[in-house]
């Protein structure tokens, strides 16, 4: 049993740092993004070298994913083709670094630091580190805030923020422009805080059943129970990013006022047969 | 211990978002009772949804996580 005023788990909220090239330093979840990266890329590789129009097994379970986002995108909207590989990209870059930070060894392998001698681990699941999911949350509000200007103009962009009857603007213009700067804050921390939290529950989970070692069924057990819940939880945030991504492009696309083009179906998100 | 009653303080807003997911699920499965076939239709706004929702628990969390740790 520990004894009294220690912790159980040591949580870290700030990536750690595990070498520097010059004056940049590279961290242990810049190393999980880059072996996620590097996961997508070579398995993108290996399946489109002998993609036939016949699938193979294996090409079906990984078109699978790809079929199910491509299809909420397109029965969503008729102008999908401008994004629709940002929102499958997406999806698919969160998972794998998601599924990724489950894999044993990710956070417990690691080199002993010198900060009051706690184990710096040598692969951080990406997501767990605000700059992860700060750098995709602003690709996607560039991606819509240059949608919209690239529709509307620049003075049809402010147009729109300044809301309908236009003598509520200096009520209407603050409102939407927070509104829209916080959804990068929103996409953000979404993330990271479903992901940084699944890791202290993981922890937690793995470092409380030490007391029911004896209990060997029942110690497995409940740990392989959280791990399974950050399974769907990894899996469901990626799915949101990338549908709030979509969500988002497709309000900055959307035409206001009087005669709505007839291809804007925007009160149907999710339709797909 | 001064911050750690902050951080306990702070995870009152998590009453919020566990009304407003319970509420929001009840009705995703009153819609699919009424039109089981629907069930395909709802389930990404639901989804959507619940995600906006649950956001604001994690805004909760994180501050909470930054007064232990800081």
């Amino acid at each position: 049993m520990p004894e009294e005023g220690s912790k159980l788990i040591h949580v870290a909220l700030k990536a750690e740092r595990l070498f520097a090239i010059g004056p940049f330093e590279v961290t242990n979840s810049m190393v999980g993004a880059l072996i996620a990266a590097v996961l997508l890329l070579a398995a993108a590789w290996y399946f489109t070298r002998s993609s036939s129009l016949i699938p193979t097994r294996m090409q079906s379970v990984i078109e699978l994913p790809i079929e199910l986002l491509a299809g909420i995108v397109t029965g969503t909207t008729s102008r999908w083709r401008g994004y629709v590989a940002l929102v499958i990209g997406l999806f698919l870059m969160i998972l794998v670094a998601n599924w990724l930070g489950l894999l044993p060894g990710v956070g417990t392998i690691g080199l002993k630091g010198e900060v009051e001698g706690e184990l710096i681990p040598l692969v951080r699941p990406a997501a767990a580190d605000l700059n992860f999911t700060l750098g995709l949350a602003i690709v996607t509000f560039v991606v819509f805030v240059w949608w919209a200007i690239r529709l509307h103009g620049p003075v049809g962009y402010l147009k729109e923020l300044a809301g309908e009857p236009r003598y509520m603007a200096p009520l209407m213009f603050p409102i939407h422009l927070i509104s829209e700067l916080s959804r990068l804050v929103s996409l953000s921390m979404r993330l990271f805080g479903n992901v940084f939290a699944g890791e202290i529950l993981l922890a937690t989970m793995l470092a409380g059943t030490t007391a029911v070692i004896f209990l060997v069924p029942l110690a497995l057990f409940i740990p392989g129970m959280f791990l399974g819940l950050e399974l769907l939880f990894g899996a469901v945030q990626a799915l949101v990013f990338a549908l709030l991504t979509m969500a988002y492009i497709i309000l900055a696309i959307a035409e206001h006022g009087p005669n709505p083009s007839a291809e804007m179906d925007t009160g149907q998100l999710g339709s797909h047969a | 211990m001064d911050s750690n009653l902050a951080a306990g303080l702070a995870m009152i807003g998590a009453i919020g978002p566990g009304i407003g997911l319970g509420i929001g699920f009840s009705k995703a499965m009153e819609a699919i009772g009424r039109n089981p076939e629907a069930a395909g239709t709802i389930f990404v706004p639901y989804i959507l949804g619940l995600a906006l929702t649950e956001a604001i628990g994690i805004y909760c969390f994180i501050i909470s996580i930054i007064l232990i740790f800081t």
